[in-house]
């Protein structure tokens, strides 16, 4: 039954009024913190990869609320090890690199802390505000769209992750590819044929996406900390200075921090776009419109106030096109919307129009995560920031530890762990090689939603499905902003970057880093 | 070494079409026209642009963001592929403890001898995280939540 937004809200936040629901948020509070502090490699993808098996057999808001939690934070508390170590502390927190190691070697650690989780803050809040916005205004659009729009859009979504995002646009097509490939593997759920499954029971299920996930992204992560030695043969740089300095220059920037927000919700929208992108656009805007450009790289704070608002909006802009499309705009939305499959369900049209609640249960534990994280950031900096010193002996068994045994819960087979294994040989290579890990990730995911859609649409309109006009319109826009795309790349190759240009700095903070 | 790995994708998009390509249309439209063919064209485009250096001679020339983590490691050749393959091996040999001694013993076990061994933690340190680690294992999960983890074929 469908209710107004207005209550679907009222009820959405008092889906949130149990205690077991509050405490899975703050246990999310703590697992985000905790991971956006710790050294490099536990990211959200291998957090969610991790709990995923867990949480889909708990209720769904209490699933949501530790996911949603931990998510918004880790963006929040990501700048440490940048400013601490000088090194990215995971997606979207790439740039801060640039001026948040300089300032934190200056004595100015704590400014710059300060700075991250203002800017960081208000960028949450500006996010999780745009998805509010968003839901009634994009309701009456996302009731034209049917099973066929809705192929067209990831599809659109799909070429563009693999165009857009890199510098490598056939490896990640064929990444894409592999994704989609892997996707289809197991029993088809509408014809029954068996594909790809070789005799083994193992894959009749198909391949599960926590494995895939958990050995992509975690044991090439771990395998940094072991290749680097972190905290043994790398030092960090003193935590001196004010965290309240950062809060007045952030405060003082807050036109700078609005307008790299809004570059942040863009970024979440736009399909194909994501954390690599988002902190080296708003690092970019922040230094073509500042007066002083050449300040930044030596440690400017407004390096570091800009992506890292950008960052933290952009989780906002993700959950838009994650809840009302169905469409997820990286790994870790795409493993959101497998923990809503596995609740029952389907995100999109069919989610707004039967359970809008849930969709303001997001945007509730959105907003009331990312405040906690900033007030945690703020009172427990210095603590913190021990975390960040860990050393890579203590971190790399405890990885070993969630990824085997993360794995192994998926179905407690011993091919649980082949699988792992194999699965972290290939992203091993594929990180060492180019192949962006990422694309495979959203081919996976996307893979079989496509097949459902596709098979939805030929099944109710057979081939006719593409003469309506609302997928006409859509394969326009794909068809435009495609090629938009490709000319901008073909554009930016021919021209000259200035200087300090975005594809400056994303050198120089690839040299520093 | 670079092609090599994009030989990887070859063979699996080649096996994919070969073996769904009598499947009925319905089942192969998705794996054989949507990802395994696209994928073959794609992979001899790569294959073309890694027998002439293509990709190096673009990023000289400028712009471009990469979705993925870069790879760049400032460790000598031979320290990197050592560590690599050490590493690799107490993946593999945690994965093989938990097929043969079960979970609960094989973790807490890898813990310890990787922070004694490779950590070249003291044996005090190396104790309290293995302790750490079985209350994790066995108090969280198998007690608390009532996780049941199978066996290993050592101890069945």
């Amino acid at each position: 039954m469908e209710i107004s937004l207005f209550d679907a809200a009222l009820k959405g936040f008092l889906n949130l009024l149990h205690l077991k629901v509050f405490l899975a948020m703050l246990v999310g509070v703590s697992i985000g913190t905790v991971t956006a502090v710790a050294p490099q490699g536990l990211g959200m993808p291998l957090v969610y990869a991790i709990l995923l098996p867990v949480v889909i057999k708990w209720e769904p808001v209490t699933g949501i609320a530790l996911l949603i939690g931990a998510s918004s934070v880790s963006a929040i508390c990501a700048a440490y090890l940048p400013i601490l170590f000088g090194i990215p502390g995971g997606a979207g927190s790439q740039a801060t690199v640039l001026d948040g190691y300089p300032m934190g070697k200056r004595g100015e650690g704590r400014r710059a802390l300060g700075a991250s989780f203002m800017a960081g803050g208000m960028g949450c809040l500006i996010g999780t505000l745009t998805l509010l916005l968003a839901i009634p205004a994009a309701r009456p659009l996302i009731y034209l769209m049917g099973s066929p729009e809705l192929f067209v859009v990831m599809l659109w979504g799909l070429s563009m992750v693999a165009v857009l995002a890199g510098r490598r646009p056939i490896k990640g097509l064929i990444a894409a590819a592999f994704g989609l490939l892997l996707a289809t593997v197991g029993q088809q759920a509408q014809s029954g044929i068996m594909r790809f499954v070789f005799d083994q029971p193992y894959l009749l299920d198909g391949v599960s996406i926590s494995i895939v996930a958990l050995a992509l992204f975690g044991i090439p992560s771990a395998l940094d900390l072991a290749l680097t030695k972190l905290g043994v043969e790398q030092q960090p740089a003193p935590l001196k200075g004010s965290l309240f300095d950062g809060v007045k220059d952030t405060l003082r920037e807050w036109w700078l921090v609005l307008r790299c927000s809004f570059v942040g919700v863009w970024v979440g929208i736009v399909p194909g776009l994501g954390s690599q992108v988002v902190d080296w656009l708003a690092y970019g805007h922040a230094a073509q419109t500042s007066k002083n450009p050449e300040n930044f790289g030596k440690g400017d704070v407004r390096g570091v106030i800009a992506p890292e608002s950008a960052n933290d909006a952009k989780d906002g802009g993700d959950l838009v096109t994650t809840l009302l499309l169905g469409f997820p705009q990286g790994v870790v939305t795409a493993l959101f919307i497998v923990a809503l499959l596995a609740w029952g369900y389907l995100p999109g049209p069919e989610m707004v129009k039967k359970n809008a609640d849930l969709i303001y249960s997001v945007v509730w534990i959105q907003g009331i995560a990312g405040i906690t994280g900033t007030l945690v950031g703020f009172f427990l900096a210095a603590q913190l920031a021990k975390l960040a010193q860990v050393r890579y002996t203590f971190m790399v068994p405890i990885m070993f530890i969630f990824i085997l045994m993360g794995a192994f819960s998926v179905t407690r087979d011993a091919l649980d762990l082949v699988a792992v294994v194999g699965f972290g040989i290939l992203g091993y290579f594929m990180r060492r090689f180019g192949y962006p890990r990422p694309a495979m990730i959203l081919g996976l995911v996307l893979g079989d939603l496509m097949e459902k859609y596709l098979y939805r649409s030929v099944a109710s309109y057979g081939f006719s499905w593409l003469t309506r006009p609302a997928v006409i319109a859509l394969f326009v826009v794909a068809a435009t902003s495609f090629i938009f795309t490709v000319r901008g790349r073909l554009k930016s190759r021919t021209q000259e970057p200035s200087s300090p240009s975005l594809s400056g700095a994303m050198a120089r903070a690839q040299d520093e880093s | 070494m670079r092609a090599n790995f994009t030989l990887f994708f070859l063979g699996v998009f080649l096996a994919a079409a070969w073996i769904g390509w009598e499947w009925p249309d319905i089942a192969k439209i998705m794996p054989v026209y949507v990802a395994a063919i696209p994928g073959l064209l794609l992979v001899l485009v790569q294959l073309y642009r890694d027998a002439t250096a293509w990709d190096g001679r673009q990023r000289e020339g400028g712009g471009g963001i990469d979705m993925d983590e870069v790879y760049s490691s400032k460790l000598d050749k031979k320290i990197e592929i050592r560590r690599t393959v050490v590493y690799f091996a107490w993946l593999i040999g945690g994965a093989l403890g938990i097929w043969l001694l079960g979970i609960v013993i094989a973790l807490p076990l890898l813990v310890f001898l990787y922070a004694l061994v490779e950590g070249k933690e003291k044996w005090s340190t190396s104790l309290i995280m293995t302790a750490c680690a079985y209350l994790l294992i066995w108090g969280l999960f198998e007690y608390t939540l009532e996780t049941r983890w199978p066996p290993g074929i050592l101890f069945p």
